[in-house]
Parts: structure tokens; C-alpha cells; sequence
């Protein structure tokens, strides 16, 4: 039956022509973007937030703005990226309503050990262990990592992105790196 | 925080956060700098490592997460607005002269793909239709991009696709065709939605 095998050449597509058809109408090539890259979103919202709760809707609500932007998109080969950038505007959303509700000291509090969710008592894998060290680090000093290493973003986009100024993002990434540096050690 | 302040001045984090400017602005660290202590060159190496680790650590993350159910995909999928691609409205003759009836310019986008896509070895990419739809007997060009896989001889099947998509909407619409333009734009196959260039 020719709709499997559209559906088969479908999954197949690359991304440019898929958004190329996404943004003509076509539901079901979004719906491959949304399986292709929806896990990826998913997990960089889960390591921005440090919690798994709100990353489903960060990510819905990326997809639901990437559908209504998608047709002012130039370069629609570049879809991933673009839905990272939007996946992190909108858990930084979420970062900022969250600090709006809490007093500051809190907001760059170390997050304690028990309560990461990449804790592991012994890290069996080098990405155990990068995730337990991130898991450690304080939220803005895992934010400014995660945007400026997953990211790619500038100094001034983080402290755009992020409202703090750009001196304290460079601290905030050096006291990151620090620590990796401390305690990857082992794994030289 | 107020210990922000010393920490600055420590020499340990003075150089890591120098080689990770550097990073950041792509450059090099001079050698001099490297050369300093065999500590800048191994805290230069972790840094380089890190980065590299942190592309790695998403994918990592996304292929630990236990299978799910779809329902994640069609909550996305039913919120999205998809009237917002309707498009024009195209006049279609009513048989009583009560009545309007028309098409969406997105269906028959719909339409153009599903003939398309109907002729093997091909794939729709973007349609566009030229002309003022709105007005019926308006001569329409229609411009589709198509990619042709698995060898299928390209001349062939952009003939196929033409007709195919003429038939389609000689069938459901009542636009006039001035022309059928077919571009094939991309003959490469993906697989698991890596790019072929990435």
C-alpha cells in the first residue's frame, strides 16, 4: 500500500524537505520532525530545568511556536538547531518565572547532592559522571554551561537570554569549568 | 555571593577561565601560555574534552529514556494551529446559486502532494501556486519541488509527477493550469534524521 511507503519515505526525508512541506501544511512531516528531534528538545530541557516534570511541556510549547514561526525560518535545512534555540528560550521561560517566585538566594543555592537527578553514588560511565559533576553545580552555573557548550550561545546572548550581565556569566562559566576540571580528573 | 570574590583570584580558576575564553572566541591559547606549567596544558585538554562531551551527553541522555507511548506526540499534534496554513480560499462552481463552495489553497497543497507522492521512487518537497487562485479561470502555474530516490531515472518521473498532479487537480479543483513546474531539488536519503552533510 503506496501510504506506508510514503509514510516509510517520510521518515526517511531530510529535515529541509520535511519543514519545506511542514510549512505548505503538512502535518504528518512535522510529525517526523517532532519524533526525529523531539527526544533531543526533551533532553536539553531536562538538563536546563534539572528536573523531568516540565520538560514535556517546554516541549510542546517549542513545537507549538516552531509550527507558527516555522514559515518565517530561512533556512529550513537548519530546523534542528533552530528547535534547540527555541527549546531553550523556552525552559530559560521557565527558569525566569521560577526565580520571579523565589527569593535569590535560593535561585543560585548548590543544589544539593540527593536531590539531582543524575546522581549516582559510583559513576559507571564518563556521562554519569559529567552528569552527576552538572547535577552539582549551581543552577545558573549549570545553565551558563549547558547554553554556552549544548548551545552554542555567546557571552551576551547568555546574559541576555539569562537577564544577569555578562561579567557574571564569564564567572559563573569559570567556576562551571573549574569544578568539571576538579573532579573529571580521574577520567583524564 | 561573597565568595565570588576570592575565588576570582585564584590562580587555579584565573587559568581555566582564560583557556576557556579563548574556547569561546575560537582561538588557539598561545603556546607561551601552555608552556607555562604542564597544569595549562592538561586543564586545556580536559576543557577540549568537556566540550566535546557535552554534544555527546544529549544524545546520551535521549537514547537512556525508556521507550514511551505516542501520546506526547499527538498532545503536540493537537495543539498546534493548523488553520494557520489554510492559505487562500479557491472558488469552486455551486450548483445552486445559494451556495458558495470553495477550497483551501492548503488542501490543494494537500492534494498536490499525495498525487506526487503516489509516483514511486519520489517525494514532495515544497508547492507553490502561482496566480490569483481567487479568481476563477486565473491561469495557475504550479511550482513543486521533489526529490527522486532509489535510482529512479530523474527525467521520468518528474513526467510522471507533472500528470500526476495535473490529474489530481483536474479531478478536485476547477483551477486553470498554465503549467506544472517540477524542480528536483534532493536526491539523498537520510537515515535515523542525521543530515548527510552533518
Amino acid at each position: 500500500m503506496t501510504q506506508s511507503h510514503n509514510n516509510l519515505r517520510l521518515f526517511e526525508a531530510p529535515d529541509g524537505v520535511l519543514a519545506g512541506r511542514a510549512v505548505d501544511g503538512d502535518v504528518r512531516s512535522f510529525e517526523v520532525l517532532v519524533r526525529r528531534h523531539g527526544p533531543l528538545m526533551r533532553a536539553y530541557a531536562t538538563r536546563v530545568l534539572g528536573a523531568t516534570s516540565e520538560s514535556d511541556d517546554v516541549v510542546q510549547e517549542a513545537f507549538i511556536t516552531a509550527w507558527d514561526q516555522l514559515p518565517t525560518l530561512k533556512d529550513l535545512g537548519a530546523v534542528k538547531s533552530w528547535l534547540m534555540r527555541i527549546t531553550s528560550h523556552k525552559a530559560i521561560d521557565r527558569i525566569r518565572a521560577r526565580r520571579d517566585h523565589a527569593p535569590l538566594d535560593d535561585w543560585d543555592a548548590e543544589a544539593p547532592a540527593s536531590d539531582t537527578p543524575h546522581h549516582r553514588v559510583e559513576a559507571e560511565s564518563q556521562w554519569d559522571k559529567i552528569s552527576d559533576v552538572l547535577g552539582r553545580l549551581s543552577e545558573t552555573q549549570r545553565q551558563c554551561w549547558l547554553l554556552r557548550e549544548m548551545g552554542g550561545y555567546s557571552y551576551d546572548d547568555i546574559a541576555e537570554e539569562l537577564k544577569i550581565p555578562p561579567s557574571t556569566v564569564r564567572g559563573h562559566l569559570a567556576r562551571a569549568r573549574r569544578k568539571l576540571v576538579e573532579e573529571m580528573e580521574e577520567w583524564r | 555571593m561573597t565568595t565570588s570574590n576570592t575565588e576570582a583570584h585564584d590562580e587555579s580558576e584565573d587559568i581555566i577561565a582564560d583557556l576557556g575564553e579563548y574556547l569561546d572566541r575560537g582561538e588557539r591559547p598561545p603556546q607561551e601560555l601552555l608552556d607555562r606549567s604542564p597544569a595549562h596544558q592538561l586543564a586545556l585538554e580536559s576543557l577540549l574534552r568537556f566540550r566535546a562531551m557535552a554534544g555527546g551527553l544529549l544524545q546520551a541522555d535521549a537514547d537512556a529514556e525508556p521507550a514511551r507511548d505516542d501520546s506526547w506526540v499527538s498532545r503536540i499534534l493537537t495543539n498546534i494551529h493548523i488553520e494557520a496554513r489554510a492559505g487562500r480560499s479557491i472558488p469552486l462552481t455551486s450548483p445552486t446559486p445559494n451556495a458558495e463552495f470553495s477550497i483551501t489553497e492548503g488542501a490543494v497543497r494537500g492534494l498536490i502532494r499525495a498525487a506526487g507522492d503516489s509516483v514511486p521512487g519520489a517525494l514532495i518537497g515544497r508547492c507553490r501556486l502561482d496566480g490569483d487562485v481567487t479568481v476563477p479561470g486565473t491561469p495557475i502555474t504550479v511550482a513543486v519541488e521533489a526529490g527522486v530516490y532509489w535510482g529512479e531515472p530523474i527525467p521520468a518521473a518528474a513526467q510522471r509527477i507533472r500528470e500526476d498532479i495535473a490529474g489530481a487537480l483536474r479531478r478536485h479543483t476547477e483551477l486553470t493550469l498554465a503549467a506544472i513546474d517540477v524542480t528536483v531539488t534532493d536526491v539523498t536519503l537520510v537515515r535515523d534524521g542525521q543530515e548527510p552533510d552533518q
